[in-house]
């Protein structure tokens, strides 16, 4: 190793003096103060040469490498020969050169391309152009730069034949001064044309020295024995695990896995656009909202406006009289002949301050507006027209009642009304025509009236004060009407029942009967409804003050009552039986009851959300009922969908006093005391997953108000879309 | 110059009355001429010739339409070009009817038929009564224990004893015969059969049979067989009571019956031996065909009929119904649009309607708004009179008399109105 480290230490010696001769051929205009000195360098590096000098090693280390290769050795001696000599050709050209210049500095520690400009200011231009002068161009300071005698032909000859360095001597066009290349250039150049690393010598694959073994060595790199420090337990660090011990009791601080599972309880969220994460400068550069834009000048404006916007004596006073907000404009346009009388605008510093001032001040916000036509919001509900039909226009008036009608009922076949007055009697109307067929004398206010609704038995229930008559009109078919009467006479006879019944039957006779008189059922209290079953058998009669009494139920065939409930909750409005099924619906104030009659159980309790319950009427598919209140709200159910109303409609602006299903259309209709009745389309499908449609088509005005009633009850006729309405003006109108 | 820019239709006239008959040559009239002038111009004409001097009123028929507006807005109503010949048919003008009686009854009047000279009435008090067309009653016959609901003269010839018959809401058919000589009346007998209030009857042309409908949805055909035969074999009805015959009343069951319709019939019509039609509640118009027993059609219309008017001579039906309409039909055509039009004027139900027995244009109607009105169906647009005078509904029309409309109602008043040909 020694051996070869010298080796590479002397040829660097020569290389040095190479390097060095190389910066002396380059430099020529440096302006030279230490050139005896410089050569005087020189001479001693020359008579150096071959030694090995303190100055120089860290270079001979560095290029070691470089000139490590045994097999250029002769060359390498070749050259510090060569060198040597060019040394010396050196020195005659810096005797020929006056503008000779040397540094100590190597010349490639700062090389650059722009230093050998310097000399020559002339830049890069075609140097023939100084072919026909004495200079070859211009120093920095513009002095010329003279061109170096050139010698002849025969010089030239002379130094081919005699310089043994010709062959690298090349001319310097920027200064025409020949340049002798030092070995490492031409090596460099033989490089290039060899295609080589230009780099000339350099190992391009060094070998790999390894200075840090991987090796595990069992001694240490040092042998300082450990401090004490480590054997014994820090102070601090007690110190500190103390301070964290006391804050995790405290619950200042949370242990790491009670942070995780924090954290697994929180709901991730994740951004979904990026534009959330864009900071707000950004954002508002990017959603950039442009101010908006003064209005354009009009001819108002103008210096010149045509007649009609000047101001005339009124409208100027007027102008000068309002206020500055007031005024439709805020000048007065006034005419000038020509644009050199214009004036300074006396308020412009005050109009433009006022338009920034509106800039600033004016929201710069984007507002997302929702295109929302508010039709579209509204549910898509086919039009009454297309509805048909329903009643629309009023037809009959059955006059001849003298106080308010209290109630209404149409037999089923639809030829004949029945109708209740405060005036204490009963009529009996044919529909047709109008015609009071019957008046029937009561000893009471009759409260509610009901036909059976089974074409096949002619009876007619009337609730007066505290009794029950069960009637007989004598109305329609003279068989069905002996028909009744003898199913009335041929009662079942039934075994009586171990409790004693609720209330007796009076068996009508004589005089009573010949007037249709048939039973009468005496009530403790006072009947407000009553209603028959479907098949006409069984019907319900509501007491609400009649406490444990407050519903009974009466079988026509075996004339007897029950009581199906001990004791009510709540005070009952009305009762009506399920069309199909067994099943009684109680209306109390507030909530809607379904018994099953048959297991004896509460089915349903249906929240009606009104304060108090005035009537109901069921669908006679039975899963559906509407509902009226005296806060004026109706309700329909859908007993299938839920126990909360379905629909809430309030058209009504007063009390509902009834409402009624038609039995074949899909209408209901509510009569209220606002003098009109509503008619609804009330469609129910056989699909249960379509909800019912229901649509009000039609208000239906006729009555007057009288004593603050308006309508009292609402019937529609069995078989034909037509309503019936009966008033506090004591009339009865049907609506068709 | 100025009569220039005045457009000018060319019109040609003519006329099926050859009284009036004027020469073919067209005429070159304003546009926006009238009735009245025209009718002027027809006048004129018919002066030229003769020293006499006619002043006639006459109406004016384009293409089977009245001319109610001035010529060019008819025209341009219509879509006929002015540029072409225009044929203006012109007839004399119907002349108003005038109110001649006015016939007070106990109760409400539902039904009335006329007969030559008398006038048959119904009245809620269940009575059937018998009035002259002077106005002087005849007879109140009492029979019917409950409003009656519908009466139809049996025979119309001059003889003395005359038969009718009076159907009522106690389910029964009365077939009476009165001798006008003596003033007595026979109920010769009493159809039984119907469950529900018997709402029409009407006698088939041989006066052989006769059908009824009933508010029990059954159609039910009759023998008319005047002659009082000697029934042995009487049934013996204990609801019945028969005051007014002092002999036993033959009770008749009915030949036929046929059920086809939903609701109660309202209104039958015989359209030639063996086909009636039928209207009913439940909104259908049915032809029966009755030798087979069977229906043979069906018009469904969308509202209640309330009555119906068959005529003879157009084979045209008109209906009355529970909206303000009344609609002509006709009852041969099955397909396309069955209401052939549709007369609007009514403000309320239109309880009645009846065909003229010698016009087949003119119609009448009565409705629940009190007025009768008179329809030619050419003029679609509006009837050709109004005839007021009743206070209350009008529950009945009819024009069986040719020279008289007679109209019942529920302010117990029959009125005459005298109508001239």
């Amino acid at each position: 190793m020694d051996l070869f480290h010298d080796k590479s230490a002397s040829e660097s010696d020569g290389d040095t003096t190479d390097s060095e001769e190389s910066v002396y051929s380059g430099l020529e205009e440096e302006p030279d103060t230490s050139d005896d000195e410089e050569v005087k360098n020189d001479d001693k590096s020359d008579s150096e040469n071959g030694d090995n000098s303190e100055s120089d090693d860290d270079e001979s280390d560095k290029e070691n490498v470089i000139d490590n290769d045994t097999e250029d050795k002769d060359v390498n001696e070749e050259d510090t020969n060569t060198v040597n000599v060019a040394a010396k050709n050196k020195y005659n050209d810096k005797n020929n050169t006056r503008t000779t210049s040397q540094t100590v500095e190597d010349e490639y520690y700062h090389d650059s391309s722009d230093e050998e400009d310097i000399r020559n200011t002339v830049g890069n231009i075609p140097m023939e152009w100084y072919r026909d002068y004495p200079h070859i161009g211009y120093d920095v300071e513009g002095r010329k730069l003279i061109k170096p005698k050139k010698g002849d032909e025969l010089d030239e000859f002379l130094q081919r034949m005699d310089n043994p360095d010709y062959w690298r001597t090349v001319t310097n066009k920027m200064t025409g001064q020949n340049v002798l290349l030092t070995k490492e250039d031409v090596s460099l150049i033989e490089g290039l044309m060899l295609q080589r690393t230009p780099g000339g010598a350099k190992e391009t694959y060094e070998p790999w020295i390894d200075f840090f073994t991987h090796e595990t060595m069992i001694h240490p790199v040092t042998n300082r024995p450990a401090d004490k420090r480590s054997f014994i337990p820090s102070k601090w660090e007690k110190l500190k695990v103390g301070q964290m011990v006391h804050a995790i009791k405290m619950g200042w601080m949370k242990r790491s896995t009670e942070k995780k599972e924090k954290e697994d309880d929180e709901p991730k969220y994740h951004m979904l656009w990026k534009d959330d994460e864009e900071n707000e400068a950004t954002r508002r550069y990017r959603a950039n909202i442009p101010a908006p834009k003064a209005t354009l000048p009009g001819h108002v404006e103008s210096y010149n406006p045509p007649p009609e916007y000047l101001f005339t004596k009124e409208e100027e006073e007027q102008w000068l009289s309002q206020e500055p907000e007031e005024r439709r404009m805020n000048f007065i346009p006034k005419k000038y002949d020509s644009l050199r009388l214009v004036p300074a605008y006396s308020s412009f510093v005050k109009e433009r301050f006022e338009r920034c001032l509106d800039l600033y001040l004016c929201p710069r916000q984007q507002q997302t507006r929702m295109n929302i036509n508010p039709e579209d919001l509204i549910p898509k509900l086919p039009k009454p027209k297309d509805l048909q039909p329903f009643p629309t226009q009023q037809a009959i008036i059955y006059k001849g009642h003298t106080d308010i009608v209290r109630c209404i009922s149409a037999d089923p076949t639809g030829q004949w009304l029945a109708s209740g007055c405060d005036d204490e009697t009963v009529k009996f109307w044919e529909v047709l025509t109008g015609r009071c067929m019957k008046t029937l004398k009561v000893s009471g206010t009759p409260r509610c009236i009901a036909w059976n609704p089974n074409p096949a038995i002619c009876l007619c229930l009337v609730a007066v004060d505290q009794s029950l008559l069960v009637l007989n009109p004598g109305l329609g078919d003279k068989i069905l009407i002996s028909n009744t009467d003898s199913m009335i006479q041929n009662k079942e006879t039934s075994e009586p029942a171990g409790k004693s019944p609720p209330l007796s039957w009076t068996v009508c006779e004589d005089d009573q009967y010949d007037e249709g008189y048939r039973f009468i059922l005496s009530h403790p209290k006072e009947i407000t409804h009553v209603s028959w079953h479907g098949k006409g058998d069984y019907f319900a009669s509501v007491m609400p003050k009649g406490d444990s009494k407050a519903v009974l139920i009466h079988q026509l065939s075996k004339q007897r009552s029950q009581n199906p409930f001990s004791k009510p909750k709540g005070l009952v409005q009305c009762v009506y039986f399920h069309p199909i099924r067994p099943f009684l619906f109680v209306a109390t104030q507030r909530y809607i009851r379904v018994y099953n009659l048959l297991k004896q159980e509460l089915t349903k309790k249906l929240m009606t959300s009104c304060r108090w319950v005035s009537s109901m009427s069921i669908h006679s598919g039975g899963d559906n009922l509407v509902i009226g209140s005296y806060d004026c709200k109706l309700t329909w159910f859908d007993l299938d969908l839920s126990t909360k109303p379905y629909q809430t409609l309030r058209h009504h602006k007063k009390a509902i006093r009834q409402v009624s299903f038609h039995k074949r259309y899909p209408l209901f209709a509510s009569a209220s005391d606002d003098g009109t009745v509503i008619v609804c389309h009330g469609m129910v499908y056989n699909d249960l997953l379509q909800n019912p449609l229901i649509v009000p088509v039609k208000v239906l005005h006729g009555h007057k108000i009288t004593k603050d009633l308006g309508v009292i009850d609402c019937e529609f006729h069995p078989t034909q879309p037509w309503v019936f309405s009966s008033g506090a003006d004591g009339t009865i109108r049907l609506f068709t | 110059m100025e009569t220039n820019n005045i457009p000018h239709v060319q019109a040609r006239f003519f006329t099926k009355q050859p009284q009036f008959s004027v020469p073919s040559a067209p005429f070159s009239v304003q546009a926006q001429v009238g009735t009245c002038d025209l009718s002027s111009l027809i006048n004129s004409l018919l002066n030229e010739g003769d020293g006499e001097k006619t002043n006639v009123d006459f109406d004016f028929l384009i293409d089977g339409e009245f001319l109610r507006l001035n010529l060019d807005k008819h025209l341009e109503n219509k879509g006929i070009s002015t540029e072409s010949l225009v044929d203006i048919e012109y007839i004399e003008k119907q002349q108003a009817p005038e109110p001649e009686d006015s016939l007070v009854h106990d109760d409400w009047v539902s039904c009335i038929q006329g007969c030559k000279d008398c006038i048959l009435s119904g009245c809620y008090d269940n009575t059937v009564r018998l009035w002259s067309v002077k106005g002087s009653p005849f007879l109140t016959i009492p029979g019917h224990s409950a409003p009656v609901k519908c009466v139809q003269w049996i025979t119309d010839d001059d003889s003395t004893v005359k038969t009718f018959m009076s159907g009522s809401h106690d389910q029964t058919i009365h077939i009476w015969q009165w001798d006008s000589e003596s003033n007595s009346v026979d109920c010769v007998a009493a159809c039984r059969g119907h469950a529900g209030s018997v709402d029409c009857i009407n006698i088939d042309h041989t006066k052989q049979r006769f059908c009824s409908g009933s508010w029990d949805k059954m159609l039910k055909l009759w023998s008319a067989e005047c002659e009082a035969v000697e029934d042995e074999d009487e049934e013996d009805i204990p609801h019945k009571k028969r005051k007014t015959s002092r002999r036993k009343v033959q009770t008749r069951v009915p030949i036929l019956t046929l059920s086809g319709h939903n609701e109660g019939i309202s209104a039958v019509e015989w359209i030639d031996t063996n086909q009636i039609c039928t209207s009913s509640w439940d909104h259908t118009i049915k032809t029966w065909d009755l030798e087979q027993a069977e229906e043979i059609s069906s018009l469904q219309g969308s509202k209640v009929f309330l009555d119906m008017s068959y005529s003879p001579l157009n084979r045209q039906i008109v209906t009355g119904s529970s909206d303000r309409h009344v609609r002509l039909w006709d009852p041969r055509s099955s397909d396309g649009a069955l209401v052939k039009s549709i007369y609007t004027s009514h403000t309320g139900w239109v309880s009645s309607v009846c065909w003229s027995k010698t016009n087949e244009f003119l119609f009448i109607s009565g409705s629940y708004d009190s007025v009768m009105k008179l329809w030619d169906t050419r003029s679609p647009k509006a009837p050709l009179y109004n005839m007021t005078g009743h206070d209350e509904k009008i529950l009945a029309v009819d024009w069986s008399i040719p020279s008289s409309l007679l109209s019942g109602g529920a302010d117990n008043h029959l009125k005459i109105f005298q109508y001239k040909q």
